[in-house]
């Protein structure tokens, strides 16, 4: 019986060693990453782009790039994913089945803020490297993980650019709104919102939350006009942002500059609201045309790695088989890839440890921009992008480096531009 | 300053409430006269809004002119819906035609998915808009609430002034007694069923000229619970007092948020819904007929 137990045991504890020991020996010439992604559900559109974000830019390290070096060898990148339909509890089975059945050397977390939070106690039981691409709440990082790694810039940042850009324009406009819905994406932009703008001399004069799947907003917003704000900052998803900018417009509320997260940035936000949209304004993490390239990486002391801008739009387009632009969304889960081939390449070694310790060294610019984390794994180094609407386009007016178009300050009032008029550059 | 912007949010919260009212009606009729609770509601709403955002972005044309097309539209639906499944299921539990309400709904989501996608969606009907002094009201919201009236009347015309709309208040009142008198039940049954829906639909129209944007298949889930809560407060069997009930709910929702933003460790919208259920609470424990409904 004792003879039994113990090889029974002797077998397990072998069982073990493999199914661990499988990540972090280069073994079979090639490094797989697992995904368990976005194809279906609520978050179906932003999984789409990032799956094409990640599948271009796994073609061009293949081919343009030639693989990943490690100890003298070139290895293939190979990318394995299942749809996750946008639910916690897929999320967190699938990434159990990609790291102990499938093996996968690497792993990327689903889309948003909650599923990435939901999966992240998984990579950490099997100490494997989780590169967060789409989640961006604070939150995720306080939790004391250690193979969590960011490339999307953390909520608190998402109006530090906004405001340093408004404070340049308009030294004198000081009344400031924040108006958000009550989630916790949302609080934790407002929440650096608020701390940026107080650092800069802000007056907050009125800020008010309302809760998610709200139809009316007029009776806050007949508070706000009470306040007379000079600058509006708000919003927290899609449906909620196309109210606020529509009833702004109905009640005659004429701030000078308005922001909103996450609707204001999408082409069916002007689409939704014509010619109200003009001049509103949004914190992005990416747009089509920003001006990162090997020049200003060079410029800026950085080390260059990925391909341009176009090459990118260019693997895309082949990676979903459609004649559509990439957003942010595909753009940060390719960019998870490039900042996961450095660390692989920095640390010369598949062993997961190495590779987080070099994730935390490394500094580099790609089309994404730059790329620095901090040692809870949190992205310190990317700036966000704000675009404006102008004329029907999407213009980046800020970073000064990054854009492409002058901001438009005052925006112009709704009367005017229920008479038609745009928000142009004088 | 408090009493102005207190008017400006009932008179805000008056012309809201009659669209409410107004998109309660159908529910309360189909209730009314088949004791079937129509849980999918807000999808059917959901089809109007994206009847009147078609007639405003493909034909060009004032999304006001889809209500007489949402009407025939909700009648069609409902003429199908009821001989494909409520006919059968009348007289079967309650819970198996509310099952087949809450199938509709799910049907009518993914089919306009299907068509439109789910990408949320608005337009921009600008036809100027006026001052109260207190508050600031575009044309379309005017048309919104002066439609939502003239429906109610023309129900209420047709109700009480036809005799279509007597047979039908007879089989309200006794089926049995009805068919003794050589009245049609069963098409009256149908006929409810398919005007409940007509109402409902016109209403996702009436809806989009207060709220232009945020049409999406998903969109009617809330509207669905809010059209349960006023249909409760003006009596459940009644279309007029569900149109009260909407007028009533709309000043509620708005007054409301003032008083409750006084209090700054308040969220006060959350606070307008909590006061919404515990005063639809308190209606069914000491009038479970409804508030604007007689003995």
């Amino acid at each position: 019986m004792a003879k039994r137990l113990f090889s029974v045991l002797t077998c397990l504890v072998f069982l073990f060693i493999l199914g661990v020991g499988g990540a972090g020996a280069v073994t079979d010439g090639k490094i797989v990453i697992g995904h368990p992604a976005c194809l279906s559900g609520k978050f179906a559109k932003a999984g789409e782009q990032a799956t094409g974000g990640i599948k271009a830019i796994v073609k061009w390290v293949n081919e343009v790039y030639g693989g990943v070096s490690v100890g003298g060898k070139k290895l293939k990148l190979e990318y394995k994913y299942y749809d996750c339909e946008s639910k916690k509890e897929s999320v967190t089975s699938l990434l159990e089945r990609l790291i102990t059945v499938d093996k996968v050397d690497f792993t990327f977390a689903p889309y948003s803020s909650g599923l990435t939070l939901a999966g992240a106690p998984i990579a950490e039981k099997y100490g494997v490297i989780y590169m967060d691409h789409g989640g961006a709440s604070d939150k995720i990082f306080k939790q004391g993980f250690t193979y969590i790694v960011q490339t999307i810039g953390p909520g608190s940042r998402y109006h530090e650019g906004t405001l340093d850009m408004l404070h340049k324009y308009a030294p004198n406009d000081k009344k400031l709104a924040l108006v958000y819905e009550d989630s916790e994406f949302a609080r934790a932009v407002m929440d650096g919102a608020r701390e940026h703008a107080k650092k800069l001399g802000y007056e907050i004069v009125y800020e008010a939350t309302y809760p998610k799947g709200v139809s009316d907003l007029t009776p806050l917003l007949s508070a706000l006009k009470a306040k007379k704000p000079d600058i509006i900052i708000g919003g927290g998803h899609f449906v909620d942002g196309q109210l606020f900018n529509r009833q702004l417009a109905d009640l005659d509320i004429n701030p000078k500059a308005l922001s909103l997260i996450a609707a204001a940035t999408l082409p069916a936000f002007y689409d939704a609201l014509g010619n109200l949209a003009e001049g509103v304004m949004g914190p992005s993490h990416w747009e089509y045309g920003v001006t990162y390239s090997e020049k200003a990486a060079k410029k800026a002391g950085l080390e260059w790695i990925g391909p341009s801008q176009d090459e990118f739009v260019k693997l895309f387009k082949e990676a979903v088989g459609k004649d559509i632009i990439p957003d942010y969304h595909a753009a940060e889960a390719g960019a998870a890839v490039l900042a996961l081939v450095k660390g692989i390449e920095k640390a010369g070694s598949l062993d997961q440890d190495k590779v987080r310790k070099a994730l935390g060294e490394l500094k580099f610019m790609s089309f994404y921009g730059t790329w620095d984390i901090d040692e809870t794994g949190k992205q310190v180094g990317h700036s966000m992008v704000d675009v404006q609407w102008q004329n029907g386009k999407r213009v980046i007016v800020w970073p000064e480096d990054a854009a492409t178009g002058k901001l438009v300050y005052p925006m112009p009032t709704f009367a005017e531009k229920a008479k038609g008029k745009k928000a142009l550059p004088k | 300053m408090v009493g102005h912007q207190l008017a400006g949010n009932l008179i805000q919260g008056l012309i809201l409430g009659a669209v409410y009212g107004m998109a309660t009606m159908g529910l309360s009729l189909i209730f009314g006269v088949l004791k079937v609770v129509n849980v999918g509601h807000g999808a059917f709403m959901m089809v109007g809004a994206f009847l009147a955002l078609s007639t405003f972005k493909l034909l060009g044309l004032p999304p006001v002119l889809a209500v007489p097309v949402a009407f025939i539209v909700g009648m069609l639906l409902g003429f199908i819906f009821y001989r494909v499944a409520i006919k059968k299921l009348i007289k079967g539990p309650e819970l198996s035609s509310l099952l087949a309400t809450f199938a509709f709904g799910i049907i009518l989501e993914e089919v306009v998915k299907l068509i439109y996608g789910s990408e949320h969606r608005g337009y921009n009907w600008a036809l100027g808009k006026f001052s109260l002094g207190v508050t600031v009201v575009p044309y379309t919201k005017l048309i919104a609430f002066v439609g939502s009236i003239l429906v109610a009347v023309l129900l209420y015309v047709w109700f009480n002034r036809t005799k279509a709309g007597k047979a039908l208040r007879s089989v309200v009142e006794d089926s049995e007694g009805a068919r003794v008198c050589g009245i049609n039940v069963e098409w009256e049954y149908a006929l409810s069923f398919a005007i409940g829906l007509g109402l409902t639909v016109s209403s996702g129209v009436l809806l989009t000229l207060f709220i232009p944007v945020g049409i999406n298949p998903y969109m009617g889930g809330h509207y669905t619970l809010k059209a349960f809560v006023i249909a409760v407060l003006g009596g459940l069997e009644s279309p007029y007092g569900a149109f009260f009930g909407g007028l009533i709910f709309g000043l509620i929702e708005n007054g409301s948020y003032l008083l409750f933003s006084s209090f700054p460790s308040l969220e006060p919208f959350a606070m307008t819904r909590f006061f919404s259920f515990v005063m639809l609470l308190i209606i069914l424990l000491i009038r479970p007929e409804g508030l604007l409904k007689t003995k």
